[in-house]
Formats: structure tokens, C-alpha cells, sequence
């Protein structure tokens, strides 16, 4: 999608319009503009209900409004109006509010005209309590029970001088493979973390953030031998992989002591807050606490062995770490721990009301976007989005189609209705999803294991997924989303910042293969334009063509320019002090 | 369409109210098409078609058995010329026990072995120090809790572990 920012030019007969009446007509319209609560504009025009033809009292047809002598002309006559009128050449289509140039017989656009129909909807809603802050401008924080409700901003801040790192490199070494490409021993049915490392390995920010050493393990406070570190740990796994060896690390350290986080803070906190327990309860608990990577098809322990919970839990650890620290001199504001300056993102949810259309937003930080498979044939509905085609492509999913579907428009059930704030009453509400702020590393997690407490069952989609090698998300902006909501007027809707970078490219792919009982995940990541396979200790190189055809369960998209920059960085990775960390390796390709 | 002069006049009429409908749900697709192509925020659908015709050639190549067995898995060596074992077979110790561990055994080891290191006693009491060792941003519903940050009697290290004076038993690595 090429969005143009600037409004298509208006033809002569438009232009010659604005010269003489300027805005007049458009403001004196606006008393008689409608909206319907599904953004929808009309003109209606309070004593005429059903709009009839000045010329043949005709009710059939189209009918359109002269912005210069306000007669109302059916489709049979508003050329005839135009010709016997001169200087009558444009009109507003009563039925959706859009501008007609009876001379060249065809739809015009004039930005002031769409600014006029959405300040009006906008001046409808204005006293409606909300507050005290504005529609669109509230900013909720939600506390999130994974990630705490943190929001950032998109752009990564020039870390103050990192030290430049410089690394040694042979260059008799027969061919540059990609630094960091390392192999990782699967230690027991790991290959869920093994997969998520990968990508976290060459994720830019993450990356940076660690061989520039900025979490630095000499000085770090949390570390001794009682206190564990996550991001120590971290640590040790990037200069484990950018070391040179290219042998199979083993991410044992890790795993013991990830599992050491899970195995006792949750009983401390139980402790800590007084829970008196009988012993069973305690038992069943512990069981379920334990159970991090018990091998059975048990309901609660495959959630912790899934690739993405992995993933949450490891940003989720870095935050808690890092988030006092980076965050101390701050009161408010965006979290700067490098979990979320890296993956964090803002959502918003609008809920608009089906009876009088006023729509509350409220704003939610992500670290990651779940999204539902797209199983069925949707595009039905949505025109000018997607067209139907009679093959087989009409039937495959698509990355882009899953996201369609998340920022849809939701009818919440009758049993959901909400309080409109504009009715005063409880209303049936519809419900829309849309992204405000992109993350500089932009994760997308395809639902793929239903799990169904009530059944006691959980089943695999196994469905294929197309996704793109290069991604655009401006469809999926709330600029974009609540720009479409209204027609797709031409108007600076809040959150519409044409800075926003949206242009992601796919750095890695985790996927699955295989049932939920005995799957196996494998990443394949994009580095300097060559896919490389890392499926536990082996690491090979494989065409792209693999890539598209394998089963995505996690898709890792990085912001393009920084994607484009880290490619080049690869080769020159420079490190000073950290230089006793780093092993040459002659001739190891 | 059936002749019209054939229809009654009701039959006329009604087909003439569905022929209105139908024009101006026509005109509406139209105009609301006309604007999204106009403002230029319809999609690229070559692009698209693109993308999709190279995932059905990709798919079709991986499906043909007769192609390379990288796709299912069977490796000979990787790109720095090594071979691996089905089972990673590095040896190092065990950070809970030191014992010698295969490294491909080494989390259904550590599942047996952190699970044995604890007490076997089960004493529950009231906490006094409910406040003490709170995070402020955790709660108790989150599933990933912060790290103790007590100065109490909390070890971690060896894999057992006392809070404030209780001692629990771990009931997973039983039998029930």
C-alpha cells in the first residue's frame, strides 16, 4: 500500500467552487450532516424524511444536494440542473456525504469538506462527561499481569556513547558467517527456548544492547551467589554465541537457573503473604508450579513449555531486573528496561456504543501481538480490501488476513453490553482493535494451540500461514483503522503521525512441527540475506523457499532501517573491553 | 430475468423496488471503492498475488519427496562442516548436584534432582513478613513473580530452600 499524504487534486469545476464560496456551503451544511454510529454520513434534512427532486418530485434514484442554490436533484437531473444553471457544478451526495462535480459526472475530494463532516461528528459527542479528557487523548494505563503496564515510545534513544566494541576477527577465515550463529544444544525437550534464544540472539536492539555491555556483569548488584540475574544470564548467552565457537553451546546455566526463578519465588510469595495452606492444597501447587517442564500433555505445564510463553516470561524477567534501575530518574513515562524499548508497543481498543455511536478508547502496551488464524474466507465483506479470486489463494491464510481479522470490528454479545456514557445506559456495544505505536522489534505470535480448560483438551491448528518477507502495518495504525471506521475521510485523526515508521522486514521465524505432545521448534533467521536454519545444534543454511513453505508459529519483523543497519553492522561488530570474553577461532567457518 | 410485461403489476413493482436497492448498494460499493483507490489506500494486489504464487511454488518444492532432505530434518553436517549426535553428548557437571550430566539429559535430570534437594517435611504457618519480601510491582497472580529481593533466609543456590522459617516439601517428583 502506497498512501498518498497528500489529497488527490480537485478538478477545476471544485476548485473554481472554493475559489468563490470557500467553506460557506460546507459549514452551512454541517447542521443537517448525520452520522450513524457506524461512521457512516449522511445529509438529512429534518422536515423531508425521504428526500424528493425539485425538478420531477421524483423519489427514485440518487439524489444530490447543489452546494450553490441547496435544490435537491435526483440522478435524472442533476446534469439537467448543471447545464440549465451555470456555475452549479458541485453537489454532495445526500446518501454518504460525498462531493459530486456534475460536470465531470464523478466523485471529488476536498480535505475541508471531510474536516467539515468530522467536526461535526466530533462537536456531537463534546459534552458527553468523559473526564475531563478528550476523546482519543486518554491515556489508560492497564496494568498488565505479565508486563506491567509500561508504555514506550517507539524509538530506540541513542544510548549515551556506548563503548564501541571491537572484535578481533581472522580474517583467514574461509567464508563470514554472521557473528552470533551458534548452534544450541537441546538439554531435553528445550527446543521450545532453544528457538526463542535464536531469535533474541539477533534481534538489533537486544543485540546491541548486550555486546556494548550495557548490562554489566561485573557491577551488576543483583548478582551473587544467593541472587540470580536474568539479564547476567543473558549475558553469558551472547557472549557465549558471539565468542567465535562455533561448536553447540549448551544453555545449561540458564535453564538451572530460569528454573530456580520459577521454582521458588512463586512459593515465597505464598509464604510472604500469609496464605495458610492444608497440606494437599499446598501439594497441588507445588505440582502445577513444578510442573515448568514436566514432558506430559498435562494442560498447565505445555503452557510453560510453549515457545511464547518462554518468550514472555524471558522479556518479563529483564523488565523486573532492568526496569528499576533504567527507570529510577523517571517518574512517569515509558519504561526504558531494553525489554521494552526493543518489543513494546501501544494498542488501542475502541469500544463505540451500536445505539448513538460515541466510542470510548482506551490504550494498552504489548510486548507482542496473539493473533487468530484466519481459517475462513472473509474477504467477502470487506470491499475495496480484498477481492475474491476463484483459486486456491482465496483459501489460504495470511499474515495479513489474521491481522485483518484482529483489528475487525467485534459486535460484543447482548450479554456484554456496556455502559455508553452518551445514553446513559447499558448499550450494545461493538468492539475494534487497532495498533498506536509500533515496536522497533515487532512480534507476532500465531495462535495455534487451543487449549479448552472446561473440555480438559487442547488440539494444534495446523493450518498453513502465508506471511511476508517484508510487512507493512500502516493498514493496521489507528490512524489507519479509525480513519476506514469514517469512510475514509481525509483528516488528521488523532495518533496520525506520518513519522511513524511502518516498513518492517522478517528477521526470524520460529516454528512448529509436529502434535502438541511431541513437536519440535525450529528458527530460521534472516542475516545479511541468507536464511540459516538453527534447529537446536545445527545450523545450515536453507533457501527461502523452506522458509515460506514451513509452519509459522512466531514471526520476529524488525523495523526496516534498522534492520537495514544491523545487516551491515554484522560484518563490523567492534568490542573493546570485553575482549577476554571473546576467543579467536582460526579458520572456523 | 423473466419478461416484465409478462409480470403483474405488483410483480412489477416489487421487482422495480429491488432494481433500486440493488442500484444503490451498487453506487455505494462504487463510491466508497472510488475513494480508497483515489486517496491511494487500497492495497497492492500484484504484490500480493506475487507473494502468494511463491509460497505455492515453495510449498509444492518442499512437498516433492524427491527433493533434498534438508526440509525434513536430516542433516549431514552444518555450515561450519560439524556433526551432531541425535542426543547432545557434552558432559558437564550438574549445578544442583554436581554430578556428571549428559547435556541432552540434562533437564529431565534437573527435574528429579531439584525436586530431591528439598526437605521432605511439610510445616505451614502464618507468615508474619507478608510485607517484608513484596516486589512493589508484583502481585501473587502473576505468573512470573520477581526474584526474592529479602535479606531473609531465602537460599536458592543449592536448590533448597527456607523462607522465613518454613520448610515445604516439593510433592511433584512422587509418584502420586
Amino acid at each position: 500500500m502506497t498512501p498518498r499524504n497528500n489529497p488527490p487534486k480537485p478538478c477545476e469545476h471544485l476548485l473554481d467552487y472554493k475559489l468563490k464560496q470557500g467553506i460557506n456551503g460546507y459549514k452551512s451544511l454541517q447542521k443537517f450532516l448525520r452520522t450513524t454510529p457506524n461512521g457512516r454520513s449522511s445529509l438529512e434534512k429534518p422536515d423531508t424524511k425521504v428526500p424528493t427532486c425539485d425538478s420531477c418530485n421524483g423519489y427514485r434514484g440518487r439524489f444530490y444536494f447543489c452546494l450553490v442554490c441547496s435544490s435537491i436533484l435526483c440522478s435524472d437531473h442533476v446534469v439537467v440542473h448543471n447545464r440549465s444553471c451555470k456555475g452549479h457544478d458541485v453537489a454532495v451526495d445526500v446518501q454518504r456525504a460525498e462531493l459530486y462535480c456534475m460536470v465531470c459526472c464523478d466523485q471529488v475530494y476536498d480535505p475541508d469538506f471531510d474536516r467539515a463532516v468530522m467536526s461535526k461528528h466530533i462537536v456531537d459527542f463534546r459534552d458527553v462527561e468523559s473526564d475531563g479528557k478528550s476523546i482519543g487523548e486518554r491515556l489508560c494505563k492497564r496494568k498488565r499481569s505479565v508486563c506491567g503496564g509500561v508504555v514506550v515510545t517507539g524509538q530506540l534513544r541513542d544510548s549515551k556513547g556506548p563503548k564501541e566494541l571491537v572484535l578481533m576477527r581472522d580474517l583467514r577465515a574461509k567464508s563470514c558467517y554472521p557473528l552470533g550463529l551458534r548452534g544450541l544444544n537441546n538439554l531435553g525437550n528445550t527446543c521450545f527456548m532453544n528457538s526463542v534464544l535464536q531469535a533474541m540472539l539477533h534481534a538489533p536492539p537486544l543485540r546491541s544492547y548486550f555486546l556494548t555491555n550495557q548490562h554489566n556483569r561485573e557491577t551488576c548488584r543483583k548478582r551473587s551467589a544467593d541472587r540470580l540475574c536474568l539479564p547476567c544470564d543473558i549475558d553469558d548467552i551472547f557472549s557465549a554465541a558471539f565468542s567465535g565457537d562455533r561448536s553447540p553451546y549448551s544453555p545449561a546455566q540458564f535453564l538451572y537457573r530460569s528454573a530456580l526463578q520459577h521454582f521458588f519465588p512463586i512459593s515465597n510469595v505464598i509464604f510472604d503473604n500469609g496464605i495458610w495452606l492444608n497440606e494437599h492444597l499446598f501439594k497441588a501447587i507445588m505440582d502445577i508450579i513444578c510442573g515448568w517442564w514436566q514432558h506430559s500433555a498435562d494442560l498447565a505445564s505445555y503452557e510453560q513449555q510453549d515457545a511464547h510463553e518462554f518468550f514472555i516470561s524471558l522479556l518479563d524477567g529483564i523488565h523486573e531486573k532492568e526496569g528499576k534501575i533504567k527507570n529510577r530518574n523517571r517518574e512517569n513515562g515509558d519504561c526504558q528496561c531494553i525489554a521494552h524499548r526493543g518489543f513494546s508497543g501501544l494498542l488501542r481498543s475502541d469500544v463505540t456504543c451500536m445505539t448513538c455511536g460515541f466510542t470510548s478508547t482506551t490504550y494498552d502496551p504489548y510486548v507482542d501481538i496473539s493473533l487468530n488464524l484466519d481459517t475462513s474466507n472473509h474477504s467477502m465483506i470487506d470491499v475495496g480490501k480484498k477481492p475474491i479470486k476463484p483459486n486456491e489463494s482465496s483459501s489460504t491464510s495470511t499474515l495479513l488476513g489474521c491481522l485483518d481479522l484482529f483489528t475487525r470490528p467485534e459486535k460484543l454479545g447482548s450479554d456484554q453490553k456496556l455502559y455508553c456514557q452518551n445514553c446513559q445506559e447499558r448499550q450494545d456495544s461493538s468492539k475494534q482493535m487497532s495498533i498506536r505505536r509500533l515496536p522497533l522489534v515487532l512480534c507476532l505470535h500465531i495462535k495455534r494451540f487451543e487449549h479448552s480448560l472446561i473440555r480438559k483438551m487442547s488440539r494444534k491448528i495446523d493450518s498453513y500461514l502465508h506471511f511476508p518477507f517484508s510487512l507493512d502495518m500502516t493498514p493496521y495504525l489507528s490512524s489507519s483503522i479509525v480513519r476506514n471506521r469514517f469512510g475514509n475521510r481525509i483528516f488528521a485523526f488523532e495518533g496520525d503521525e506520518s513519522d511513524i515508521s511502518t516498513e518492517f522486514e522478517i528477521l526470524a521465524v520460529v516454528t512448529h512441527s509436529g502434535t502438541l505432545e511431541s513437536g519440535h521448534y525450529v528458527t530460521y533467521l534472516r542475516l545479511r540475506n541468507q536464511w540459516y536454519k538453527c534447529d537446536d545444534a545445527w545450523i545450515t543454511e536453507v533457501d527461502e523457499g523452506i522458509v515460506r513453505a514451513s509452519q509459522c508459529y512466531m514471526m520476529f519483523y524488525v523495523q526496516k532501517m534498522l534492520y537495514n543497519k544491523a545487516n551491515e553492522n554484522l560484518s563490523h561488530l567492534k568490542t573493546s573491553s570485553k575482549e577476554e570474553a571473546f576467543h579467536r577461532v582460526a579458520g572456523f567457518c | 430475468m423473466s419478461n416484465e410485461d409478462n409480470l403483474s403489476p405488483h410483480a412489477q413493482l416489487s421487482s422495480h423496488f429491488f432494481g433500486d436497492l440493488l442500484d444503490s448498494i451498487i453506487v455505494d460499493v462504487a463510491s466508497e471503492c472510488h475513494r480508497i483507490a483515489r486517496l491511494g489506500l487500497d492495497r497492492n494486489l500484484e504484490e500480493e498475488e506475487e507473494e502468494m504464487r511463491l509460497s505455492a511454488q515453495a510449498r509444492l518444492r518442499v512437498a516433492d519427496p524427491s527433493n533434498s532432505s534438508e526440509a525434513n530434518g536430516k542433516y549431514i553436517v552444518d555450515i561450519f562442516g560439524q556433526s551432531h549426535p541425535s542426543v547432545a553428548s557434552e558432559i558437564f557437571e550438574c549445578m544442583n548436584c554436581s554430578r556428571s550430566v549428559m547435556a541432552g539429559k540434562f533437564a529431565p535430570h534437573l527435574e528429579k534432582c531439584m525436586g530431591k534437594g528439598r526437605k521432605a517435611r511439610l510445616k505451614v504457618t502464618r507468615s508474619s513478613t507478608a510485607a517484608q519480601n513484596r516486589n512493589s510491582r508484583g502481585s501473587p497472580a502473576s505468573a512470573y513473580p520477581p526474584y526474592s529481593n529479602s535479606t531473609s533466609t531465602s537460599r536458592l543456590s543449592n536448590g533448597s530452600s527456607s523462607v522465613a522459617g518454613e520448610e515445604y516439601s516439593n510433592g511433584v517428583f512422587e509418584d502420586p
